[in-house]
């Protein structure tokens, strides 16, 4: 029986007009996604290689001596784009391109038994690296025509449209009584028009998906691999999910309200409040209320102030300088305990100053998780490996790095036998150069459970969404008198 | 008889659920982003009064005539609370240099007063976009069944029984209808100057509020462009559901999707990058024959005792290679003071000339790159009245990329004053041009800078009424279209 009714429901969700008007505008939507977005990536690979080789080319340059490296660090960390920046643009724009392992930026210089003693801070991990806004850029503001746009404002709004006058029609025309009148569970009924309508409507998404791949593909643009068309898959999931629950929103208003049209009319109000405004207001509300606590970043010789260094001068710093000698000073001790505890420090501030900032937008994302279309753009941007969840794991990716790349510093040292070994003061390390292939290379990657985990709330919350939408529709249904 | 059929439309219309709603609506939405933008522009203020007392200070405290070089901030505008169009993004300040002309295109360091750059993650939404998304869809919500739904209770028949004319009942719903649209509109924009007064930072004068007064005409007559087209499709189609269908895809294409598709097309296959690149070549050669090639051979000084401790270093400008600031001349070196001067004399001029050229290939590739795309995006969005509403509204609030140009002009004008001022002092060829051993210069009788943005008036006339005028003609266009679609009709 739910079959019949499927299959009827569909019959006549494909004849209408609704359905033709829904298949051009979303293919429309994609061809012009694809047509915007040839090549693009082949263009983002070649800077992106471009800026890599410079890496290494300063890599390899500093490997002629060790200390070279703990001063200067690895340089600039890139961040790899995302093959799939078409399905989700995640305002890379906005975001940092890369992060820096810089030199401290502080020197000091005390004079030690008449002579000056210069001697500057170690690397460390620094977070700036905004892009500025470009020339090209200061152009009217619009909304980027990604799959985000098309699943979340045209999919949600076809999904109405398709669902407004489900019941309530069939209440104005009579049919519905007509149906009941055979032995058909209200349920059942209900069951049978939201699978129609979610399959009318998949296939119309189905359908743009394919014309937007496939151009992309002739155009070769698209080479993935199978992590990657596994994610796409994932994104049509949850675009399918996403769309289930407006359809659940459409049958609920249309049990509720008798008359068709002020059906249509209360969930466009609704959904011009619930997808396009609350999304983009409603965190920048709290987010401004939430100001970051900490208002700039750390300057490098914070710890002038911060009484680090009046605490180590107090305990003898400047009274004697490091030397190469072995068994080491206390001296070269010393002062490799001051450098390394800086350079903790100065870490720790660069990276408190960045939870601040990543704080507020955490809250704002929070509250923007009231509407769906925040929810459905947060999961599809995890699972293209674009936007704010990437970059936090983009930044964990190089703070990994960073730990390996001291680690390395470390056993460098060790394997020479000349040095007296006290990291990270340069008297107490090795001055060999040492052999560029064995310095850990930064690699950033997506791994494929990271994007799907990032997802995975958000999934939730869509399935909770639907989930609540749907018992209430079912649930009024039930208790609708017709 | 008109006033009785608007007065009936606007009770109907009055007691309706959807004008309740729209009243809530347009409230709260109003409301919220009132709040959010305020507060953005408090910060912004803030940011440039911290950055105008910091330059304010140092524009006028060289000694040297050399050493003027004064940095110009533009101030936020309050009116981009209602349509911020570049306001936030464009540069917004400029340093006068004798060797550089000052231009808008460049890259733009993200300082509007927030401590985190992750903010522009978020999205703001100013209060013409709320208007342009939220009456848009009300007007429609408010026509679709206008006609169609009198037709279907039999109600059209019986209006028409008395004496009155088919045009006269089409006329009466849509004034009906606007007068309804407009209460809640006027609601809003109260409450939004209500809420913006409120804060200390924003001071508007009349100028201002005539600004304010015509992004509201201008959004009654988009609100009235939306609720015709409605009426049109109510008179086509019979059925008020599919009539409503129709609209909203008609609303969904030329809102939403238009204004984004056209921009994001535009955007992405104007190439500006490569004519820009050529440019910046030409300059280039331009620089490294003037700076390289022609003054350095022909520096005068080899090794004059006048330069005893004065090369280049800190505070020389970069490319020349004496030093600017001098506090001091040794007596024997007096004797080279007329060469330098003649050496500066020859220089400066040299490099205001070569600014000049290097600001005409500037000048063109601008206008043939970034404008140039600019200008296509405007005319792009001329063909939806979403678009017209969003042009229309940003010249009256002044936020603009015109607007922005305006003050990068004024900053050149300046310049060309400042340019002047020297050359009736002499100052290029004067021994203060580099040195201030003999006294400082007094800044008393510089010219100020201070930029007046064009009035209201001329804004209006310039840029806003063109696109308000095209906005407006929809009106009456359609209102003929639906009046005879209507008067054929059988009922």
């Amino acid at each position: 029986m739910l079959w019949h009714i499927v299959k009827r429901e569909l019959f006549e969700q494909v004849n209408s007009l609704r359905f033709a008007l829904a298949m051009l505008l979303t293919v429309f939507l994609m061809l012009v996604n694809a047509v915007g977005h040839i090549d693009e990536y082949k263009t983002q690979q070649s800077e992106y290689g471009q800026q890599v080789s410079a890496y290494l080319a300063r890599l390899e340059q500093n490997s002629n001596h060790l200390y070279k490296l703990v001063l200067d660090g690895p340089g600039e960390l890139h961040k790899k784009p995302s093959p799939l920046s078409f399905c989700a643009h995640g305002s890379e724009n906005n975001l940092p391109k890369f992060a820096s392992g810089k030199p401290a930026g502080w020197g000091m210089h005390p004079v030690i038994d008449g002579k000056p003693y210069n001697v500057s801070g170690i690397w460390r991990l620094k977070y700036s690296g905004f892009p500025p806004i470009k020339a090209k850029d200061m152009f009217p503001v619009f909304l980027k025509i990604d799959w985000i746009l098309i699943i979340s404002n045209v999919l949600s709004f076809l999904a109405l449209v398709f669902t407004f006058d489900a019941i309530s029609g069939e209440v104005e025309h009579g049919t519905l009584r007509l149906t009941l009148s055979n032995a058909v569970a209200r349920r059942t009924v209900l069951t049978g028009k939201f699978l129609s309508c979610l399959m009318s409507l998949g296939a119309v998404f189905m359908s743009g998906v394919l014309v937007n791949l496939l151009l992309l593909y002739l155009s070769g643009t698209l080479q993935l691999n199978v992590q990657e068309w596994s994610r796409i898959g994932g994104i049509f999931v949850v675009g399918l999910l996403y769309i289930a629950v407006f359809i659940a929103l459409g049958f609920l208003i249309s049990v509720l309200v008798n008359n068709a049209s002020t059906s249509l009319v209360i969930l466009l109000l609704i959904w011009v409040i619930w997808v396009i405004l609350v999304p983009s207001m409603l965190g920048t509300i709290m987010s401004g209320l939430n100001q970051p606590s900490i208002r700039r970043g750390p300057s490098p010789v914070y710890f002038r102030r911060s009484g680090l260094q009046e605490r180590y001068i107090a305990s003898g710093l400047e009274d004697e300088a490091p030397t190469r000698e072995r068994p080491p000073t206390p001296a070269t001790r010393l002062w490799a305990e001051f450098l390394n505890e800086e350079a903790r420090e100065g870490a720790r501030l660069h990276r408190a100053y960045l939870n601040a900032q990543i704080n507020q937008i955490q809250i704002a994302r929070e509250f923007n998780r009231v509407s769906p279309t925040a929810i459905v753009q947060y999961a599809i941007e995890s699972l293209a490996g674009t936007g704010f969840q990437r970059h936090l794991n983009f930044l964990k990716n190089a703070e990994r790095y960073a730990d390996a790349f001291n680690d390395f510093l470390i056993s460098a040292d060790r394997a020479d036998p000349d040095s007296p070994h006290v990291p990270f003061v340069r008297e107490g390390m090795s001055d060999k150069p040492v052999s560029f292939e064995s310095i850990p290379k930064f690699q950033d990657q997506v791994r494929l459970e990271e994007a799907f985990k990032g997802a995975i709330l958000d999934v939730m919350l869509l399935l909770l969404f639907f989930t609540a939408l749907f018992a209430a529709a079912h649930v009024s249904f039930q208790r609708k008198e017709i | 008889m008109l006033w009785t059929l608007i007065r009936h439309e606007l009770l109907m219309n009055l007691m309706t659920f959807r004008f309740l709603v729209t009243v809530i609506a347009s409230m709260s939405l109003v409301l919220a982003g009132s709040l959010v933008l305020t507060d953005n522009y408090e910060r912004r203020l803030a940011s440039y009064n911290e950055d105008f007392q910091k330059h304010q200070e140092r524009n006028f405290s060289g000694k040297t005539y050399s050493s003027f070089m004064p940095s110009l901030n533009r101030a936020p505008n309050p009116l981009s609370v209602f349509n911020q169009g570049l306001d936030k993004r464009a540069k917004n300040s400029l340093q006068i240099k004798i060797g550089e002309v000052p231009f808008l295109w460049g890259d733009v360091n993200l300082n509007t007063g927030f401590s985190n750059p992750f903010r522009y993650l978020l999205a703001d939404i100013d209060l013409v976009s709320i208007f342009q998304i939220l009456f848009s869809l009300l007007a429609l919500v408010f026509a679709y069944d206008a006609i169609a739904s009198d037709r279907e209770n039999g109600t059209l028949r019986l209006i028409l029984v008395n004496p009155v004319g088919r045009g006269l009942i089409v006329m009466s719903k849509y004034l009906g209808a606007m007068l309804c649209l407009t209460l809640p509109l006027l609601m809003s924009f109260l409450l939004a100057l209500l809420l913006q007064l409120q804060s200390n930072a924003i001071h508007y004068g009349a100028d201002d509020f005539l600004r304010i007064g015509g992004i509201f005409l201008t959004t009654v007559v988009y609100t009235s462009t939306f609720y015709l087209i409605g009426l049109f499709i109510s008179s086509v189609i019979y059925r008020p559901a599919t009539s409503l269908i129709v609209s909203m895809f008609i609303w969904v294409a030329l809102t939403l999707l238009y204004p984004n598709v056209s921009l994001f097309l535009v955007n992405r296959f104007i190439d500006t990058e490569e004519r820009v690149r050529q440019a910046d070549q030409a300059i280039d050669q331009i620089l490294e024959q003037f700076y390289w090639a022609e003054e350095v051979p022909g520096d005068p000084f080899e090794n004059p005792p006048l330069l005893k401790g004065s090369k280049a270093g800190a505070g020389s400008s970069s490319y020349t290679h004496l030093k600017k600031n001098i506090t001091f001349i040794p007596d024997e070196s007096e004797i080279h003071v007329p060469t330098v001067k003649s050496y500066f004399q020859e220089l400066t001029s040299g490099r205001i000339r070569t600014a000049n050229k290097v600001w005409q290939i500037r000048e063109k590739a601008f206008s043939e790159t970034y404008i140039h795309k600019s200008n296509i995006a405007r005319n792009a969005l001329r063909f939806s009245p979403a678009g017209l509403y969003h042009l229309s509204t940003e010249a009256w609030a002044g936020t603009g990329l015109a607007s922005v140009e305006d003050f990068f002009r004024a900053g050149r004008q300046y310049r060309g004053t400042v340019l002047d001022y020297f050359y009736d002092k002499k100052a290029f060829g004067s021994r203060q041009w580099f040195a201030s051993d003999k006294g400082a210069v007094q800044w008393d009788d510089t010219p100020r800078f201070s930029y007046q943005p064009p009035s209201v008036f001329e804004d209006a006339s310039n840029r806003a009424l063109g696109d308000l005028l095209l906005l407006f003609l929809l009106s009456p266009m359609l209102l003929m279209i639906t009046f005879a679609v209507f008067s054929r009709q059988e009922v």
